[in-house]
């Protein structure tokens, strides 16, 4: 096959163009200047304008290519959609709150800081090439960028042992997961002779009746992104992870990376590789009760509170997972516009607890004061009384990872369930809800402690404005987006469908 | 935009009391803030049309287009005396907990008028997820309460209440998602000349739909929503055997937690019964009846057989709300006129009863700091203002003739006879033990040789003050003025009571002239 690189190639992946020479910029200039760090608030805004200019030219050229027939590049390797955009916003908006995050912390803001900014921004390309992948071995090649550069950072800090510990950990599973998931690539690629994910969609229904090889390597593909989405039973690594690793990498883990994992996981569920394989339904429904069960029992017994939102993270996987399972039970045509649709459930859940989970991380950074500490829920005590604004934020935080109204959380657990349920998942549906009653033990723990305990809480430092004001907007844009929610899911919506779509089927639901 | 103002504005107080510069003007000024909420309502109450059956002041806009999922306020007979009541008792709490919270004082008030927006909204939001918002929101401030300014045991108190409420009402929310996917299948709307299908929420439209319902099949879709509902609203009554939650939040909680808490969150459950179960589900009502009248018996016999024994004194308050709310349910639950109508009737007077009697017990654990029957005694002599407040109160909770409880009850009474005389006879007992449980309890406080409190030389004891008097005034007569003159009440709500017993089975609501 001969590809010709076109300048419209060129121009749709300009962002990741922009991103990746914008991550060069800071060691250039540390090397430049004899290897020491210079203006950690200077090298701060460069990784941010990056990742802001690559977000703006990510826009654009979505906007230019929405109506185009072809929203592909490099012969379809790559695809500019709207899941592609929101996602790939999502990311980088977190990776830049993860910037202010490392520069606020005493433990990642030393000397190798300049570093720091240049792995996340990678690690941010890799999602990038992640959501756009629209052929498998693409998909693997953002994946492990992606990852690669995660157990970078990880390993990274000098002092802390724990850390040594979680990025071995990380990267030995992580390995042993990309195996499993271009073991099933190669499955998959003997059943259709083509890597592109288009054609696994188009010739799924017909392969799934043909061929067990086929569904061998899918369901080997599903079980490597269930590692990387911390599904049960392969979530063990996430407590000892995230809990290693300095918390502003918890926090860029348990949200961006995640986020991003479970859109390529979309775009496999995509196939409706589930209405054609009962077996493989039956498995993805115990994984997801699991996974709900599992993590909120987890997260119960915790008194480490890293390790509790560790927990909690693996069973909202579950909740999405549900999510992921209504997808691919979906018809492919038709009731888009009355019902709803599961992909901009997911995504609108991902977004919401995006946001929640950045809050209550963010405020874990405010008492690390340096690489060893242990944040205990108990450290919390007399909160309320001694920063009553921080207080108050976790609270509205927590109050929406449990899913009480009329927060963001709610109205992602309302969607998600709701589109479930429209799929026919009533047992799933109502184990989720079940399992956020558990839930709502160790989310109104902290809340206790900071309200209901007497204590004196130490901050480690007495600056981190940057932190506070990520606490304070999280907390702000969790009620506001809850008022909101109705237009953010259509914001969502109407990037999902495409302009053409959307309008066919608004007057196919009129002329019902 | 009245309906608007009324829910919204103890929002827009909560966060103005948040800056008030000075500790000392706090109370003040959330007093007044109360009470120009009360003006409000007494306003809205003038306008208010007791012919029609409908929903007035209905104010409908779209909130969220792709489930046309509604800002929703409407009111109507149902719903009108409890929201007088919720603003009503607010400038009484404030009042009423002048001195008792100390401790963050702000943060208090702010919980306070929180949870009143929440338990407005639960009573006028018409639209099912806006409803089930309401309902939610409602445990925050309240957890708060408790957990911040309640007792020793405060903290397992607020969050058994919290998980209590929490794990009824997610069952709710699902049943709400699958009625919402039911009207998709049912229901046909129009849209410029068009007819189309479309998601709702609309509690107008939940009315209107079959929900499929066999007789004897329990996992027929209307059973099951049903219990799903019913769970809901039983464990906030809350009925036997799902009430454990509320003798130890009552007892922890601070004085106005435990007025607001029995004199109105409690009411949100039998509200919902009545708004909610009751009309949506007329087959599963009519199936299941029988079993909530019996639990609602149980719950009035054993709710007072435990009063009867509580050594603590706001225990005893406590279980006595149990089996009073039991009487409300069997009321609700007859289905006959003068059944729901003392159902609705009993929920105002247990409101003003038993809220009066936790600011009286309250009263007295301020001046004494003990809440154990036994070291009080021989107050009459000693606290005579005090004694006769608290006997007005404890008559109205007996349902002596002439006070609010004697009609209340005898509609209940009348509306179980006429439903079953099994049903009736043993909740005439239920009485009886009420009796005896008010009347012991008052004797042993009140009369009889003073008592280890009353001879405390070092505590001497004070009669009411000029503001507990005010406090306790409108509560008395409120419960002469309801007990001598129910029809200046009842003619109110009595078109949307009879519209709902009579149009049971195929329940339209609508909105009406407002």
């Amino acid at each position: 096959m001969n590809v010709a690189i076109g300048l419209k190639d060129l121009f749709s992946v300009s962002p990741l163009i922009a991103l990746f020479l914008a991550s060069l910029i800071p060691i250039t200039v540390k090397v430049l200047n004899g290897n020491r760090e210079q203006n950690p608030a200077g090298t701060l805004w460069q990784g941010v304008g990056g990742m802001l200019a690559s977000a703006i030219l990510l826009m654009t050229v979505y906007l230019l290519v929405r109506d185009q027939d072809s929203q592909t590049a490099f012969a379809g390797a790559l695809l500019i959609d709207g899941k592609t955009v929101a996602v790939g916003v999502l990311a980088l908006v977190i990776g830049s709150v993860s910037l202010f995050l490392m520069y606020d912390n005493p433990s990642t803001n030393g000397e190798q800081f300049s570093e720091l900014v240049f792995l996340t921004l990678n690690s941010v390309l890799g999602m990038l090439i992640l959501a756009a992948a629209s052929d498998l071995i693409v998909l693997f090649i953002g994946l492990e960028m992606m990852s690669l550069s995660l157990y970078l950072m990880i390993a990274m800090s000098h002092e802390q042992k724990l850390s040594k510990e979680a990025a071995l950990k990380y990267f030995i599973l992580g390995g042993v997961a990309s195996a499993i998931l271009l073991y099933g690539i190669s499955f998959v690629f003997g059943s259709i002779q083509s890597t592109s994910i288009s054609v696994m969609i188009e010739r799924t229904p017909e392969l799934l009746a043909s061929s067990r090889l086929f569904l061998f390597g899918i369901s080997l593909m599903i079980l490597g992104f269930c590692f990387k989405v911390s599904i049960f039973p392969f979530h063990t690594w996430v407590p000892d992870v995230y809990q290693g690793a300095p918390t502003p990498h918890s926090a860029f883990m348990a949200t961006a990376v995640k986020a991003v994992s479970f859109i390529a996981f979309l775009r496999i569920m995509e196939s409706k590789v589930l209405g054609g394989s009962p077996a493989l339904l039956d498995v993805l429904q115990w994984m997801a009760v699991l996974t709900m069960i599992v993590g909120n029992v987890g997260a119960i017994m915790q008194n480490n509170f890293k390790r509790m939102l560790a927990y909690s993270s693996v069973a909202h996987s579950g909740y999405v997972l549900v999510g992921l399972i209504t997808v691919g039970l979906e018809p492919t045509t038709g009731s888009i516009v009355v019902g709803l649709g599961g992909s901009s459930s997911v995504i609108f859940y991902l977004v919401a607890y995006s946001i929640m989970t950045v809050g209550a991380f963010a405020i874990v950074t405010l008492f690390e004061r340096n690489e060893n500490s242990v944040i205990m829920i108990d450290d919390l005590a007399g909160y309320a009384r001694k920063k009553p604004l921080m207080a108050l934020s976790l609270t509205i935080c927590l109050l929406s990872l449990a899913g009480i109204p009329p927060t963001l959380g709610f109205f992602g657990k309302f969607y998600l369930f709701t589109s479930a349920m429209q799929e026919g998942l009533i047992f799933l549906s109502l184990w989720g809800m079940l399992n956020s009653v558990i839930a709502v033990y160790y989310y109104l723990r902290p809340i206790v402690v900071m309200y209901m305990r007497e204590g004196e809480p130490v901050e480690a430092g007495k600056g981190m404005s940057a932190t506070r004001s990520t606490v304070f907007l999280c907390a702000v844009l969790i009620l506001v987006l809850g008022a909101l929610s109705g237009q953010l899911f259509m914001l969502i919506e109407s990037a999902l469908t495409s302009g053409p779509a959307v309008a066919a089927a608004a007057t196919e639901a009129v002329t019902n | 935009m009245i309906l608007t103002t009324l829910v919204f504005l103890p929002l827009i107080f909560a966060v103005a009391v948040m800056f008030i510069p000075r500790a000392s003007l706090v109370r003040p000024i959330a007093l007044g803030l109360a009470i120009i909420e009360f003006l409000v309502s007494l306003f809205m109450l003038s306008q208010f049309d007791s012919k029609t059956t409908g929903l007035q002041f209905v104010e409908q806009y779209p909130w969220i287009h792709r489930i046309d999922i509604s800002y929703f306020l409407g009111i109507d007979g149902i719903s009108l005396w409890l929201v007088m009541l919720t603003t009503f008792l607010t400038p009484i709490v404030i009042l009423g907990s002048w001195n008792s919270i100390q401790d963050r004082v702000k943060g208090f008030h702010a919980c306070l008028f929180v949870l009143q927006t929440a338990m407005l909204g639960t009573f006028l939001a018409m639209d099912a997820i806006f409803f089930y918002m309401f309902w939610e929101l409602s445990l925050v401030p309240m957890y708060f309460m408790i957990g911040i300014w309640g007792g020793q045991r405060r903290i397992y108190a607020t969050v058994k209440f919290f998980i209590f409420t929490m794990a009824g009402s997610i069952l709710m929310l699902l049943g709400i998602i699958y009625m919402i996917l039911l009207t998709k299948e049912q229901l046909v709307f129009q849209a410029g000349g068009a007819d189309y299908r479309a998601m709702s929420a609309s509690l107008l439209d939940f009315y209107k739909l079959q929900i499929p319902f066999v007789s004897g099949d329990f996992f027929s879709p209307q059973s099951l929503l049903f219990w799903a509902f019913a769970l809901a609203f039983a464990i906030k009554v809350p009925m036997f055997p799902v009430h454990t939650w509320l003798p130890d939040a009552h007892v922890e909680a601070p004085t106005p937690g435990s007025v607001i808490l029995a004199g109105v969150m409690l009411k949100m459950g039998t509200y919902g019964f009545l708004r909610w179960v009751i009309p949506l589900f007329p087959e599963a009502t009519t199936a299941y009846t029988d079993i909530f009248m019996v639990l609602g018996v149980i719950g009035i016999i054993y709710g007072a057989l435990v009063a009867m024994v509580q050594p603590d004194l706001k225990k005893l308050v406590a279980y006595s709300s149990v089996s009073h709310m039991g009487y409300i349910v069997i009321g609700l639950f007859s289905m006959n006129e003068q059944g729901v109508t003392g159902g609705l009737y009993q929920m105002l007077n247990h409101g003003i009863s038993t809220g009066a009697l936790f600011l009286l017990v309250g009263m007295l654990y301020e001046r004494t700091h003990s809440r154990e029957i036994k070291r009080y005694g021989g107050f009459a002599a000693v606290i005579p203002i005090l004694s006769i407040s608290f006997f007005l109160i404890t008559v109205s909770s007996i349902a002596v003739p002439m006070t609010n409880g004697f009609v209340g009850e005898f509609l209940i009474l009348l509306g179980a006879f006429k439903y079953n005389a099994w049903i009736g006879g043993f909740a005439v007992i239920g009485v009886i033990l009420g009796a005896v449980y008010m009347l012991w309890m008052f004797k042993r406080i009140f009369f009889g040789p003073k008592g280890e409190l009353a001879n405390d030389v070092k505590h001497p004891l004070h009669d009411l003050s000029k503001r507990e008097m005010t406090v306790l005034a409108p509560l008395i007569i409120l419960v002469f003025w309801m007990g001598l003159f129910p029809g200046h009440f009842l003619s109110y709500s009595k078109a949307s009571v009879e519209n709902l017993v009579n149009n049971r089975a195929n329940y339209e609501l609508q909105t009406g002239a407002k």
